[in-house]
């Protein structure tokens, strides 16, 4: 299997800077939740449903200075070609939620919501890579159907390194074969809220890696703004008639 | 061949290291301090105990060590002077000769937990939590009417019994059993023997090392009073 | 008492104002570790206790013959128990893993474990029958920060001095003879290479909205924070390396953003230090065994003259 061609292309027949079909809706679940969106990046699929801002069920969850936040991550047992049942409780999971937790609580302007709880209900359907990335820019985008104020966009993306090519937004296939990194941007800036990553890089390309996966995060900030303005205008235009 | 550290761990109220023939134990002791909500006892303090084994993760065999522990600690903690109130003792084994190679089968843990016995007696002195008497326990091993005190982990492999006996030491004597885990053939004129043979040898612990142990504590704590 | 020990107010801004004028509590530098003290067994093989600053740390390795997966017949097991109890600090509850405990099992597990440091394919005895079974205890005595530091630092010197009993293999592989410490000289494991995790922590004393949006970057960095500073800092990020400059593990999880130049930056200022540790456990670990050589040519220079 060659996951990169001498001719420059991939597996799936990208270049090296190409980003996967990125497909984002916002509002999908108008009446169960307050916020909701759903994306596909490539074959990851994910939905995300948030409630809140809310009293909190538990009083351990109440802190009286900001908001807390709860996800809650599930992956669904057909979201890959093994049909495998996966618990909430083993590490990976844990460290993944967590990971989403204390990442939002700073962009989410938690302290103009004390005493309340905004809960996230992340679904995964389908696993094709990048599935953090993914969850992170669902989240995003339902936080902003649900109206909780935000400092900006948190736009999440995946680059690899093929030998010495970085590879932009990387597939299933490729993500088994390859050092990940997975970052999540503030807006335009070039700050990183997000940083993961799990197996070994040269320290010299890491620049290279990081350069194109802060580009690609700016490029599905566009795409998810859009989405976004394409939602408010129909909204606004339901608002005039 | 014993010997003792204490107040090493800096976020415990009381921790002490034992090292006894062969093995190396540490307790910390934290408490009184607040408990959760299950735990708490209307009248009475509350107590937390764990125990760690030197290698993998606690088992069965720790929970029956614990469950040995919290019995001999509920009766000589003042624990009417804390109610609502926990205390928590963790038990941690560094080295522990408690099988003979590492695939025996066979586990004589009655070295561990004597050594788990007396490092939390200096643990609990240490946090200054008050215990109704001192305590002295010991391991021995009897083979053909003889005794062993502090045997290795080879002669309890061949002795005829082996036990462990705590007892309770009252003003430098020691006036009552606090705890005896007996294992092997042992008839019943041996076992009063090795009883009056623990009383002495208690007793010489409690006044060559317990009793110098707390002199020194007490003077090192009180230092700024002079 | 109650277990929740938080910082007071005052107390936080005594320290952030510390960090303003470039001084921490302890007169560190801000990218100084502390000095590790080490103490190895001279007895027991793999096991080490291990002082960073006021943070204790016990580790033992331990060998066992196991049975390989069955799709991985050539490889050996290894793994890491990290369970923190109450000992450390009062806060760490004993019933439950909370998820500050996962998070840092799981980066000293990614550290050592993902990354093939240990030599899987050694450890292979009969292929698909019998393999070593490598396990490392990490016990945590007493919780003064950086249990991640500390955890990896601690886990590889231990497996550098740890060594597993000689084996033979008779029977035309039928049956293994486990030989004795005493009889033969024990091997120890094959390491490919160490990794070093050091923590950076951020504070952000100016406006959070600006710093979010990349307007300033005045954020203050520390290496190897300590209990006080962990529990004021808004962010942290643990690097991986080692020192053939490969970059192992990048975890942010949550905290204030950190630009990418300081990123790129941090990790290139990082290799220094990770030579230095690498150096380190390498120099702690031949002069040990240099003494025990020392030691055992002495014990056999006396039963000669005995006789």
């Amino acid at each position: 299997m060659e996951l990169y061609s001498p001719e420059g292309l991939r597996i799936d027949g990208r270049r090296w800077n190409e980003i996967r079909n990125f497909e984002c809706r916002i509002n999908t679940h108008p009446n169960s939740s307050d916020g909701s969106s759903y994306i596909e990046q490539g074959n990851t699929k994910v939905i995300c449903v948030v409630q809140g801002p809310m009293e909190p069920a538990l009083r351990s969850q109440a802190n009286s200075n900001e908001a807390t936040l709860e996800v809650n991550l599930s992956v669904a047992n057909f979201s890959t070609t093994e049909r495998k049942k996966r618990s909430k409780s083993e590490k990976r999971m844990v460290q993944l939620k967590t990971t989403l937790e204390r990442t939002f609580q700073q962009s989410v302007m938690c302290n103009l919501y004390p005493r309340t709880l905004i809960r996230i209900d992340l679904h995964v359907l389908s696993q094709d890579g990048g599935m953090l990335a993914a969850c992170t820019n669902a989240m995003t985008l339902a936080l902003i159907d649900a109206g909780v104020s935000m400092y900006d966009y948190v736009a999440a993306m995946t680059a690899g390194l093929h030998d010495q090519t970085p590879l932009l937004d990387m597939n299933g296939l490729e993500e088994n074969d390859m050092s990940t990194l997975t970052i999540g941007v503030i807006g335009k800036s070039e700050k990183l809220s997000l940083l993961m990553l799990e197996d070994k890089i040269p320290l010299d390309r890491l620049e290279s890696v990081l350069a194109i996966a802060i580009a690609g995060s700016h490029k599905i900030r566009d795409l998810m703004d859009s989405e976004v303005r394409r939602h408010g205008n129909i909204r606004s235009s339901k608002l005039a008639s | 061949m014993t010997s003792v550290n204490t107040s090493l761990l800096q976020k415990s109220d009381g921790s002490a290291e034992l090292l006894l023939g062969s093995t190396k134990v540490i307790a910390s002791v934290t408490g009184p301090i607040e408990p959760k909500a299950r735990q708490e006892l209307p009248n009475q303090a509350s107590l937390e105990i764990l125990i760690r084994p030197a290698v993998g993760l606690a088992t069965t065999r720790e929970k029956l060590l614990e469950d040995k522990l919290r019995s001999l600690l509920q009766s000589i903690i003042v624990r009417f002077k804390y109610p609502r109130q926990l205390i928590q003792v963790v038990v941690q084994f560094l080295i522990s000769d408690s099988k003979r190679t590492e695939t025996d089968l066979v586990d004589y843990t009655s070295n561990d937990l004597n050594a788990a016995i007396n490092c939390c007696y200096y643990a609990l002195i240490d946090a200054g939590i008050a215990l109704k008497a001192s305590f002295v326990s010991l391991s021995i091993a009897v083979k053909n009417g003889n005794l062993t005190v502090n045997p290795t982990v080879y002669e309890l492999a061949q002795s005829d019994s082996h036990h462990v006996i705590c007892f309770n030491i009252e003003k430098g004597k020691a006036n009552k059993i606090l705890l005896l885990e007996s294992q092997g053939d042992i008839k019943e004129d041996e076992l009063f023997a090795m009883i009056s043979k623990a009383v002495e040898e208690a007793e010489k612990v409690h006044h060559e090392q317990q009793r110098k142990f707390v002199k020194e504590k007490v003077e090192n704590d009180y230092v700024w009073k002079q | 008492m109650s277990r929740n020990t938080e910082i007071s107010t005052n107390e936080r801004t005594y320290f952030i104002e510390a960090l303003k004028c470039g001084l921490r509590l302890d007169s560190r530098r801000f990218d100084e570790i502390r000095e590790p003290q080490i103490s190895l067994s001279k007895t027991e093989f793999g096991y080490v206790e291990l002082d960073w600053g006021l943070t204790k740390l016990a580790v033992r390795v331990s060998a066992q013959i196991g049975k390989p997966y069955e799709d991985r017949p050539f490889e050996g097991l290894f793994q890491i128990n990290c369970e923190i109890s109450s000992m450390a600090w009062a806060h760490f509850d004993n019933s439950k893993n909370s998820n500050e405990e996962i998070l840092i099992a799981r980066i000293i597990e990614k550290a050592i474990r993902r990354s093939n440091s240990l030599d899987l394919e050694a450890l292979c005895i009969i292929a698909g029958e019998k393999v070593w079974n490598i396990t490392v205890d990490l016990n945590f005595l007493n919780f003064d920060g950086n249990f991640v530091d500390v955890g990896c630092f601690g886990a590889m010197l231990a497996l550098h001095h740890f060594k597993k009993p000689d084996i033979s293999i008779v029977n035309g592989g039928e049956d293994i003879i486990v030989h004795d410490i005493d009889e033969r000289q024990p091997v120890p494991l094959s390491i490919l290479h160490v990794p070093i995790c050091l923590t950076y922590s951020f504070y952000n004393p100016g406006n959070k909205e600006s710093n979010l949006k990349g307007e300033d970057d005045d954020e203050i960095y520390l290496l190897d924070a300590n209990l006080i500073e962990e529990q004021v800092r808004e962010g942290s990020i643990v690097v991986t390396l080692n020192k053939n400059r490969e970059l192992i593990q990048l975890s942010k999880n949550g905290g204030i953003p950190i630009s990418a130049n300081v990123l790129l930056d941090l990790s290139f200022k990082s290799m220094k230090i990770v030579d230095e540790l690498t150096e380190l456990i390498k120099k702690v670990i031949s002069k040990h065994e240099k003494e025990r050589y020392e030691e055992l040519n002495l014990k056999m220079l006396e039963v000669g003259a005995d006789r």
